[in-house]
């Protein structure tokens, strides 16, 4: 049956009438139509959760998803061929994947969350006394990390023994250095590509061949130290919650903000913003018309934005649902980024970032 | 009917036994309250499913908790054991698609230096961690004024092995995770590389690394088998073993108070395994289906717990409470290297340059039932030993490596010895290869089967070579027949003939290899007697004899 509603669906979206079957959500038992899509690890247990599988089921939907990193996403959306939607965590592979299913439309952007840098409360301290770091006592107590002095000490291969207050920290030595997926198949380690050409490029994003020239030095150093990447952002932040791991690692506010928000203890963990930092924003890639409507529901629907802001999300169309969320919570999140002095790089475009990505990674052009 | 028809017949009455017992288990579940939150994922019952998974063998202490899992998912998981080297291998060259829907070893570090394994990964979730860590005798902890091992760096426990002080057990590098880990974590720390592994820092690293290695006195191609030798070895022996923290205290719970082990995390640095259960792209979407349910099953917290509890590993989601016996203070993770090059680079050395030369003696049947394709088998299997082809030094005849080849029937028809040199010189390990090769494809099929004979003469033709070298090597006996010993001494004589060795040949182990019609009760009782291990090659005598390098 669900799979005559399929058929027929695909006839009429090869027809040009798209809302014609779609389940209207009005009283009554509604048949629900599977979505199948692909979505960074970042939204799994968004997907997963009970309150939302019901609040798109009031809706006729049923999401399906398979959980891949965001970067490779595109080869996996043209490898599989029964995709409603893709759902990743950045813009920068989107064009990609419309390319591959031949989609124009601009895609909606439900929800954002910026990349952060989440560390040990000590840590954050040791780091506070030797200038990587600010506390901001008024707003919240917000940590600040400070991307030009953390850049000057990745060129100067600093370490971690050298700074005043480290000793009482046996765990803290070698090269300082941020952890981060690998950039090649993960959203959340290109985009920390993206953020450092920005500064390393006088603050500039880089869009031309002189821009990759100037950055693919520290790149390349900012990579190789790190040795072995993992694939997904779930891993590196998996790791260091277990205690193993670089103390520093760069990763989602929405993958602290979901743990604060489930009541889980996230122990000594502490979040501290870049003071420059790129911004994830989740877009949903929608090849049906079910999965248009996925999009437009998860930017739409108050429950599911509620939802997302629950999940650590930060809605577009509901900028206080987050900051009523992790009203009180432990780690301290900026409420509002903007008040926080949190600024925002464009990312470069596909081809740029492919191309920087590469010379991180020790094969530039 | 054909054997092959036999056997899908018997797996299909499994798989439907399976199927009836999980489709109860799902209709009584149903009334049960579940035990977790509400804002957990729920776990469906309603699709029951297989998941066939190709593991690493250290994750059989899970089947417990995933029985508890197959209640409440309804997913099955069906395992196959493999090295987590050779498995990443099997990955990368597309051999586990379609046969398997997911993999589970200890890391997927080195499976994802290679672009084509890497594609191969539809996602990966780490569900426990352990870091690779090293487990010192008591005894020995007090004699080296370790205290309670809490504050010890690489440094000391190379320094300690350098000078004699520390002996210990590790697993082949270029097959298991936590010999590879070790590995990293100690060229890492003798080079002071201050982030992740490069060339150079294993070219600094490598006299300390040599030192370090002096001190290892057993190897082994599994982390099982190397936990028996340990238990096996005369006290005094071996001092340590290295292996995941979660191995070492779990073996505890089964030695005498003699040979209780003090994991000790060295403070400048651990290598951590995360073990990913990772989904392969090859799977269809009803296992991805099942993957899904019983990754979200094994991340609840009160499934860590019991994870932890049972497998002394170490819960990934937070705040679920690690098992009381495991210490939470924190260690530096050191990076793994972030390229094939330089991981092989790192193997290669190991196998050809670091690590203490081996003596290997092959004793071969070559009776008359080996005539024909039996004895092209073996010729073949034994001939690719001699390949040179072989970046990370997983199968070939190593550099400096002593290698006798027995050949026997009625009696021993022959022996000859070849030492392949170190590279560099002149001539180089090639020649020597290619020499090894042609005798192995002159062997020739004729006589009786004189087995005990035979083996009691590969003691005699180790004791002479260790009395003329005067060296200290990894020695080991494998002895292949396809057949029942027939001739000569039998296994009463052979035993009185071990009782009578001295210590060290005593302790030299034999892995007998059965193969075509051989007397499985004969082999067993000398890999039981010399503390070896009996390997199957009746399925692939390529597959075995490779296999075995790694106890070599």
């Amino acid at each position: 049956m669900r799979r005559a509603l399929g058929v027929l669906a695909a006839l009429v979206l090869l027809g040009g009438v798209t809302y014609a079957l779609i389940p209207d959500s009005g009283p009554g038992p509604t048949k629900l139509v599977t979505v199948t899509g692909l979505i960074g690890s970042e939204k799994r247990a968004f997907f997963e959760n009970q309150q939302v599988k019901d609040e798109l089921a009031k809706q006729g939907l049923e999401v399906r998803a398979d959980s891949t990193g965001s970067w490779t996403m595109s080869d996996k959306a043209k490898q599989q061929t029964d995709l409603d939607f893709a759902f990743p965590a950045s813009a920068a592979p989107v064009k990609e994947i419309q390319h591959i299913w031949g989609l124009q439309d601009s895609p909606l952007v439900p929800f954002y969350s910026p990349l952060v840098i989440v560390t040990h409360a000590p840590v954050a301290r040791v780091l506070q006394e030797n200038n990587l770091a600010t506390l901001d006592d008024s707003d919240h107590g917000v940590w600040t990390f400070k991307m030009d002095a953390y850049l000057a000490a990745l060129k100067s291969g600093r370490k971690w023994q050298d700074l005043v207050g480290a000793a009482a920290h046996p765990e803290l030595s070698g090269t300082i250095f941020v952890t981060t997926t690998d950039p090649q198949s993960s959203s959340s380690g290109a985009m920390y590509i993206a953020l450092l050409s920005y500064i390393l490029n006088n603050r500039q994003v880089v869009s031309d061949q002189a821009g990759i020239d100037a950055t693919k030095d520290v790149l390349h150093t900012a990579t190789a130290l790190q040795g072995g990447q993992k694939s997904s952002s779930d891993e590196p932040f998996k790791d260091f919650g277990a205690g193993v791991g670089n103390p520093l690692v760069f990763a989602y506010e929405s993958q602290v903000a979901q743990l604060a928000l489930s009541g889980t203890s996230t122990g000594d963990m502490v979040v501290m913003y870049p003071d420059t930092t790129i911004y994830s924003d989740h877009t949903v890639v929608a090849r049906s018309a079910n999965g248009q409507k996925l999009a437009s529901l998860l930017q739409d629907d108050e429950e599911l934005r509620r939802l997302e802001a629950r999940f650590g999300f930060r809605p577009q169309a509901d900028p206080s649902a987050f900051a009523k969320a992790v009203q009180g919570k432990k780690p301290d999140f900026a409420p509002d980024l903007t008040a926080a002095k949190v600024k925002q790089p464009q990312v470069p475009a596909q081809d740029y970032l492919l191309k920087l990505v590469a010379a991180a990674k020790g094969n530039a052009q | 009917m054909n054997p092959t028809k036999h056997r899908s017949w018997r797996l299909a009455a499994t798989a439907l036994a399976l199927l009836v017992a999980t489709a109860c288990t799902s209709a009584s579940h149903s009334d049960v309250p579940p035990t977790a939150k509400p804002t957990d994922a729920p776990a469906p019952t309603a699709q029951p499913g297989v998941l066939r998974v190709l593991a690493g063998s250290e994750l059989q202490d899970m089947a417990p908790v995933l029985e508890e899992a197959q209640k409440a998912t309804g997913v099955t998981v069906q395992f196959a054991w493999t090295g987590s080297l050779d498995g990443a291998d099997a990955v990368s060259s597309g051999r586990a698609d379609g046969k398997y829907d997911a993999v589970w070893f200890p890391s997927n570090q080195y499976l994802r230096l290679d672009d084509a394994g890497k594609a191969k990964l539809l996602s990966e979730t780490p569900v426990m961690v352990s870091p690779v860590a090293v487990g010192v005798r008591s005894s020995v902890l007090n004699d080296l004024g370790w205290a309670d091992g809490s504050k010890v760096t690489w440094a000391q426990i190379g320094d300690a092995a350098s000078a004699g002080k520390l002996s210990y057990g590790m697993a082949d590098p270029s097959r298991s995770n936590s010999g590879f880990s070790t590995l990293v974590a100690v060229a890492s720390a003798f080079s002071g590389a201050g982030a992740a592994l490069t060339e150079a820092d294993v070219q600094k690293a490598s006299p300390s690394l040599k030192k370090f290695f002096t001190g290892q006195k057993l190897t082994s191609g599994s982390s099982g088998w190397l936990a028996q030798a340990y238990t096996r070895a005369e006290s005094g022996k071996v001092g340590a073993l290295v292996n995941y923290e979660s191995v070492l205290l779990s073996l505890n719970k089964s030695l005498a108070p003699d040979q209780q082990l003090t994991v000790v995390r060295p403070v400048d640095g651990v290598v951590s395994a995360d073990y990913p259960l990772s989904l392969l792209t090859s799977a269809s979407q009803r296992e991805r289906e099942s993957f899904q349910r019983l990754t979200a099953y094994l991340l609840k917290e009160d499934v860590q717990k019991r994870i932890s509890e049972l497998t002394l590993r170490r819960p990934v989601t937070p705040g679920a409470t690690a098992a009381p016996t495991l210490p939470s203070d924190r260690r530096r993770e050191l990076p793994f290297p972030g390229s094939r090059a330089v991981a092989d680079g790192l193997l290669a050395s190991y196998q050809n340059e670091l690590r203490r030369p081996s003596r290997t003696v092959y004793v071969l049947d070559t009776s008359g039932s080996m005539e024909g394709a039996r004895l092209n088998s073996l010729k073949a299997a034994l001939g690719r030993l001699t390949g040179t082809d072989d970046t990370r030094g997983v199968s070939r005849f190593r550099d400096r490596e002593e290698v006798t080849l027995i050949s026997f029937a009625s009696k021993v028809k022959w022996a000859k010895t070849h030492a392949v040199p170190a590279s560099g010189g002149q001539p180089g390990p090639a020649a020597e290869l290619a020499s090894i090769n042609a005798d192995v494809q002159s062997l020739a099929a004729e006589g009786g089967t004189a087995l005990y004979d035979s083996l009691e003469e590969a003691y005699r033709v180790i004791d002479r070579q260790q009395k003329a070298a005067g060296d200290d090597r990894f020695t080991s006996i494998v002895l292949m027949t396809d057949g029942e010993s027939n001739e000569g001494a039998t296994d009463g004589d052979f035993k009185k003939f071990h009782d009578g060795l001295p210590a060290g040949p005593k302790s030299i182990p034999v892995f007998p290899i059965k193969f075509g019609e051989a007397a499985v009760s004969q082999l067993q009782g000398i890999a039981d007697l010399t503390g070896g291990k009996l390997f199957d090659g009746t399925a692939s005598l390529d597959g075995v004899f490779e296999e075995i390098r790694g106890y070599q």
